[in-house]
């Protein structure tokens, strides 16, 4: 499985980087994530849940960040595992673009899927794995853009 | 005319219901109302339920597996995994096929749905809540999916046989292969091949499949530690081999194993096997006391239990100019995946599979067949098919057309010209095989005549000027078989399974009062043996059919027998009935003479009864007989009216047919749509005409699934693709097409009522005539071989690879 897509963030290229790198702002971005342990500037270990199709499990798995060519991109590999549901591997490769206050950012991905999850969600993965990067991106998105555009209810 | 008047001979033969007569099933009554007895039906007090946790990799080791948040789970009682069960050593377990498999994960995983443990709870929605407590940590290893690439491969996959070159089968020669198996003369098959006028040279593959009884497998297995019985119910197409299996695995003495397989859901070889679940359940029983369930859910079924086919099956076949065939030879490539779980008469590690020299005089043949593991599912069982006989029918039938086209000659005609002829039976065949009987010609000639072969080969070249011209998008294909089968396991002197030999039985008991029941060691999944075999008795003992109670599947009552699969019931168990039938025949006709005061020479059988010869209005019936059997003293003769016979068929049946199939096909969408499919069947001796009827179109409907869309398929990381019934094609009534049936009549010289068999024909015939009728739609544009299945994208693939999309 292979996704690819770019988003303009409305935010500088190094506070794009810094988020990225945040655990608490990756936390409340990723749809489903639990738990994100940052244990060093590479190292995450993050627990999901995911839900594809008639298949919904909890995911644990850990994430290897390359920031060798930051910040004008950076590239991540991760596993993990669901239990019954299945697994998951994959990597992502992520450029930054400056754009003076605002960014372009644009990854690549790669995914491989086994189990259950592979079984009966197949129809489905892509689908999934799409509207999850969205909602992640959109949610990345407004977690960076500027604050007092708030209106009140 | 009174009520008085003695019925005539007519009437009481058709009060009989006996051989010939469409008789209604008798099963139908409780299976329509929902009354069927099912082992998912079967509750027990105190029952558990057992399921497995399964590895979601196709090739790992299984570094450790924690358990204790499992049994925290509400309900849960235990979890059992290798560990718990090598004390018992039933950690692994012998297969049908000489080869060894594992119960539980010990130390690696080999196929994705593999067996990791067992989880024992109170029911099964704390079972599956305990199922996704269990972690295990698995390391991956390199996945061979490719039978080919693992015969190259370093990778091991069996690392208990390293070091192992002898196998069950003959010497191995990679660490992935399981033998080499031939049959026929090389040197002097390819001496006749390499001076022959014309070659063809194919690779054919039937691709992997699935039997896929709608009822997935699965049992309740209860141990009684007190009087020390087990009792185990389950769906079993062998109840008789699984208790003894049963009894060597575990220790206990067989008489102290009860097996009874109620009614089953439907088999098609998918039920021959034993699987890890049986092992589980029993142990899990005698660890826990309680009766313990065990049932498969679909994904289980289509991921874990015995698949069929995935035979890689390279050909070459030479005949003359004139297009006499001169030679055949079939090496074949066999993925059996990671245990070799076929299920085998023992010294044939590929079943039959030498019957592929077909229906058709060749003088000389040689099969070489290499079985190989991967990191798929262990099975390679006959899917409603005697052993790999499917295989063999679809690969002479596919040779027999690429020869057609090598030669430029009517597939048709090249089939007639070389049958075996009627006056050659009993005909030996290249590779061994001593066949029946059989009438080739007439039935391949009626089956022309009835489709109109001529006109129909008249339309479709019409319909390829046509399609030139750029009138139609739509192809006409004509697919041609003519299939011979052979079936019947069989002899004891060249058929085992683990050693047991292949007879089977049938035990009678004559009322008082003039009915009867009958016990045999087959056991019915839909055949309608309950119908059937009643028939045959009531013909040979004059009982009517109505008044006969068959029985099987319990093993504490019926006598042993080696169970249903194969087509093996009518030729082996059938015969058995016949035999004991005649034996009580033979007890009556002193009695009758007793009775009639006459000698024993002197009285008759006549329908059903025995009359004094000559005095045909002195006679005592059937009932008379029994009824004095029991409570008339009658010097020299035992009191009562019983006979058991135990069946060693001679030679097997070699039941026949000529299917043709006629397709439309349109090129752009890949559609298909069968405008009409013709079955001949010679299956011998008909019992109930009705039944092979219904017979025919369930084969027939299967042969269509795996021809047109049914597969087993895997990703390269060894992910099953089609575990469910969204990917796995089983037909519905909306792409099911209108069967003509139509019969000839050889019956076979060797069976006691010549008989042969029919529950398979129309698999192994049926999905060579799809397939056919594909290929031969695309023959004009240069179409030589296309694996199957032929779903629509495959077919849309055919037309745009022949630039038939412009």
């Amino acid at each position: 499985m292979e996704l690819q897509e770019e988003i303009l963030i409305s935010a500088p290229r190094d506070v794009v980087y810094a988020a990225l790198n945040d655990p608490d702002i990756l936390k409340s971005c990723i749809p489903g994530c639990e738990e994100l342990i940052k244990h060093s500037d590479t190292e995450l270990e993050a627990k999901v849940v995911l839900k594809v199709g008639p298949v919904k499990a909890r995911f644990g798995g850990n994430v290897t960040l390359d920031p060798s060519a930051a910040p004008d991109s950076f590239s991540l590999t991760g596993e993990g595992t669901g239990g019954a549901a299945g697994f998951a591997k994959g990597g992502a490769d992520v450029t930054l673009e400056d754009r003076g206050t605002e960014t372009l950012l644009t990854y690549s991905a790669k995914a491989e899927v086994g189990g259950k999850l592979a079984q009966l969600g197949s129809r489905l993965i892509l689908s999934t794995s799409r509207k999850l990067a969205s909602k992640f991106f959109i949610a990345f998105a407004e977690e960076l853009a500027p604050k007092d555009a708030e209106v009140a209810p | 005319m009174n009520d008085q008047t003695p019925p005539t001979r007519e009437e009481r033969v058709a009060g009989l219901k006996g051989l010939g007569t469409s008789r209604k099933r008798v099963e139908d009554a409780r299976f329509t109302q929902g009354k069927g007895n099912y082992v998912d039906d079967v509750k027990l007090p105190g029952m558990l339920f057992g399921d497995f946790v399964r590895s979601p990799y196709a090739h790992a080791r299984v570094a450790a597996i924690h358990t204790e948040e499992a049994l925290k789970v509400p309900g849960v009682l235990a979890v059992l995994t290798a560990k718990d069960l090598e004390p018992l050593n039933l950690h692994w377990m012998p297969t049908l096929a000489g080869d060894k498999q594992m119960v539980l994960a010990d130390g690696k995983v080999l196929f994705q749905g593999q067996e990791v443990a067992f989880v024992v709870a109170t029911d099964r929605y704390a079972a599956a809540d305990g199922i996704a407590a269990v972690e295990v940590d698995y390391q991956e290893l390199p996945v061979l999916t490719n039978p080919f690439e693992a015969l190259e491969s370093d990778v091991v996959l069996r690392e208990d046989l390293e070091g192992q070159t002898e196998g069950a089968h003959g010497t191995r020669k990679h660490h992935n292969h399981i033998f080499l198996w031939e049959e026929g003369d090389q040197e002097a098959t390819e001496q006749a091949i390499g001076s022959a006028e014309v070659v063809a040279e194919e690779m054919v593959y039937y691709h992997r499949t699935h039997p896929c009884p709608l009822e997935t497998c699965g049992c309740v297995a209860s141990m009684d530690k007190v009087n020390g019985k087990l009792t185990l119910y389950g769906t079993f197409q062998a109840p008789h081999v699984v208790r003894t299996v049963a009894s060597l695995l575990s220790g206990i003495e067989e008489h102290n194993i009860r097996v009874i397989s109620p009614d089953i859901g439907g088999g098609f070889g998918n039920k021959v096997g034993v699987y890890p679940g049986y092992v589980c359940s029993i142990v899990a029983s005698i660890v826990t006391g309680k009766p313990v369930k065990w049932i498969e859910n679909r994904m289980d079924n289509l991921m874990a239990t015995a698949f069929a086919r995935d035979y890689w099956m390279k050909g070459k076949i030479s005949a003359t100019r004139e297009g006499k065939i001169t030679g055949l030879a079939c090496h074949v490539v066999a993925d059996h995946g990671a245990f070799d779980a076929c299920a085998d008469p023992t010294k044939f590690p590929a079943g039959f599979f030498h019957i592929c020299t077909g229906s058709y005089d060749i003088p000389v043949a040689y099969v070489g067949v290499d079985g190989v593991y991967t990191n798929k599912a262990p099975g390679g069982v006959a899917y409603r098919c005697s052993f790999r006989v499917t295989e063999a029918a679809y690969f002479i039938e596919r040779m027999i057309e690429v020869l057609a086209i090598e030669l430029g000659m009517d597939a048709a005609e090249l089939r007639a010209k070389n049958f075996i002829k009627a006056d050659q039976f009993p005909y030996t065949s290249a590779l061994g095989w001593e066949y029946d009987s059989g009438d080739y010609h007439t039935a391949w000639n009626k089956a022309l005549e009835a489709v109109d072969y001529p006109g129909l080969r008249r339309e479709q070249a019409e319909r390829v000027e046509a399609f030139k011209r750029g009138e139609t998008r739509k192809l006409l294909g004509i697919g041609l078989t003519h299939f011979t089968e052979i079936v019947g396991a069989g002899p004891v002197k060249n058929c085992d399974i683990l050693g047991m030999g292949m007879f089977d039985s049938c035990e009678i008991r004559i009322h008082p009062t003039g009915s009867a029941i009958a016990r045999l060691g087959t056991i019915s999944q839909g055949q309608g043996h309950a119908t059937t075999f009643a028939q045959i008795l009531a013909s040979e003992i004059g009982i009517p059919a109505d008044s006969i109670t068959i029985e099987e599947g319990d093993t504490d009552t019926a006598p042993y027998g080696l169970g249903t699969y194969g087509s093996r019931s009518t030729p082996v168990a059938g015969a058995a009935t016949a035999m004991a039938g005649r034996k009580i025949r033979a007890k009556a006709q002193m009695i009758a003479a007793y009775l009639l005061e006459v000698h024993d020479d002197d009285v008759e059988w006549d329908v059903d009864r025995f009359a004094v010869k000559g005095a045909p209005e002195r006679f005592k019936t059937m009932a008379e007989i029994a009824y004095a059997s029991y409570n008339q003293a009658i010097p020299g003769v035992e009191p009562g009216l019983e006979a058991v016979s135990y069946y060693d068929p001679p030679n097997m049946t070699y039941p026949f047919g000529a299917y043709i199939c006629v397709m439309e096909i349109d090129v752009d969408t890949g559609v298909h749509e069968i405008r009409q499919f013709y079955a001949l069947d010679d299956c011998g001796t008909r019992i109930n005409p009705m039944v092979i009827e219904g017979q025919v179109h369930g084969g027939l409907t299967e042969a269509l699934a795996i021809a047109m869309g049914q597969e087993i398929a895997y990703d390269e990381i060894g992910n099953h693709k089609t575990a469910t019934f969204m990917d796995f094609f089983i037909p519905t009534a909306w792409e099911t097409p209108n069967y003509t049936t139509d019969h000839t009549v050889t019956p076979s010289p060797h069976h006691p009522i010549g008989a042969k068999g029919v529950g398979e024909s129309p698999n192994v015939g049926g999905v060579p005539a799809f397939s056919n009728a594909v290929h031969d739609a695309f023959r004009a544009f240069g179409l030589r071989q296309s694996h199957m299945p032929h779903d629509q994208w495959r077919i849309w693939k055919i037309a745009h690879d022949l630039g038939l999309h412009g």
